[in-house]
């Protein structure tokens, strides 16, 4: 891990394009039956737009990648908290990058601030807490 | 801004239940989210998975709980995790969750809504201190004309 300082800057974890695909297949997994993640119709009736739209936890869970990535290991990740500030649409290019805000050497944790875009609106933001050391 | 229809949920104890984590989810789990197959630890995403899954509810009834349904436009508003310990593949674990809030909201662009908060705790089985707590925040959107 780069040596820390609050301001140190968090490698950005990108998707190019989010794949719809991946959506059906966490669909499935979650057993989640909202069709807003797979029927093109559904999403247009509710006026969301006319793309599928990712879930939220994939989105979470690459939140998650960014931070486990600049923490050196998924063991190291100690607590997220996020709030969803809008969807991520199949196709989109999703970014999540942040910073350093806090470093505690002797407790051994760090925090970061991530925030998420998908074709450069944000999407969602939120903290990480690290085990550093 | 008025309570919300569904305020007597608080407290609501959800009826929990018990998760084994599969090799092959965690493998199908760690390809939709574009991550490396590493196995264990699993990827802390899971956290969330393994507490939905072990709750006894579905997601599709957890909506109903606000007479919401798959189709009605239900959404992610927040999520924390906090992680005491790593998710293994093979283990199990069991889920206790309660709904811990219920506000109604109204926003510019978002309209009436209302917001359902639902805490889960995850223990390793044997353990009496939970490898996952997660907690959810729902959005509920409302027709600003339904009166609901």
């Amino acid at each position: 891990m780069t040596e820390l300082a609050v301001g140190t800057r968090i490698e950005p974890y990108v998707v190019s394009a989010v794949d719809a695909e991946k959506m059906k297949l966490m669909a499935a997994l979650l057993q989640d039956p909202n069709p807003i993640h797979y029927d093109v119709e559904v999403v247009r009736a509710l006026h969301y737009g006319d793309r599928p739209i990712n879930q939220g936890p994939i989105n979470m869970a690459w939140f998650m990648t960014c931070a486990v990535r600049f923490a050196g290991g998924r063991e190291r990740l100690l607590r997220t908290q996020m709030r969803f500030l809008g969807n991520v649409f199949a196709g989109e290019r999703f970014v999540a990058e942040g910073t350093v805000t806090a470093v505690d050497a002797a407790a051994g944790t760090a925090e970061l601030e991530i925030a998420c875009s998908a074709d450069g609106r944000p999407v969602l933001a939120g903290t990480a807490t690290i085990a550093i050391g | 801004m008025a309570a919300s229809d569904y305020s007597h949920l608080v407290g609501r104890r959800l009826p929990g239940g018990t998760y084994t984590l599969p090799d092959y989810v965690n493998w199908l789990w760690e390809d939709a989210i574009l991550s490396a197959h590493d196995g264990d630890p699993t990827h802390p995403s899971l956290g969330y998975h393994i507490a939905i899954a072990g709750l006894g509810v579905s997601i599709g009834e957890v909506m109903a709980l606000l007479d919401g349904s798959p189709d009605s436009g239900v959404m992610f508003g927040e999520n924390e995790l906090e992680f005491r310990g790593s998710l293994r593949t093979g283990a199990t674990y069991e889920c206790e969750g309660e709904i811990t809030g219920v506000e109604r909201k109204q926003g510019k662009r978002a309209g009436v809504f209302d917001k359902l908060t639902f805490r889960i705790e995850v223990r390793e089985r044997g353990s009496l201190t939970p490898t996952v707590v997660c907690t959810n925040t729902w959005i509920f959107p409302r027709k600003a004309d339904s009166g609901d």
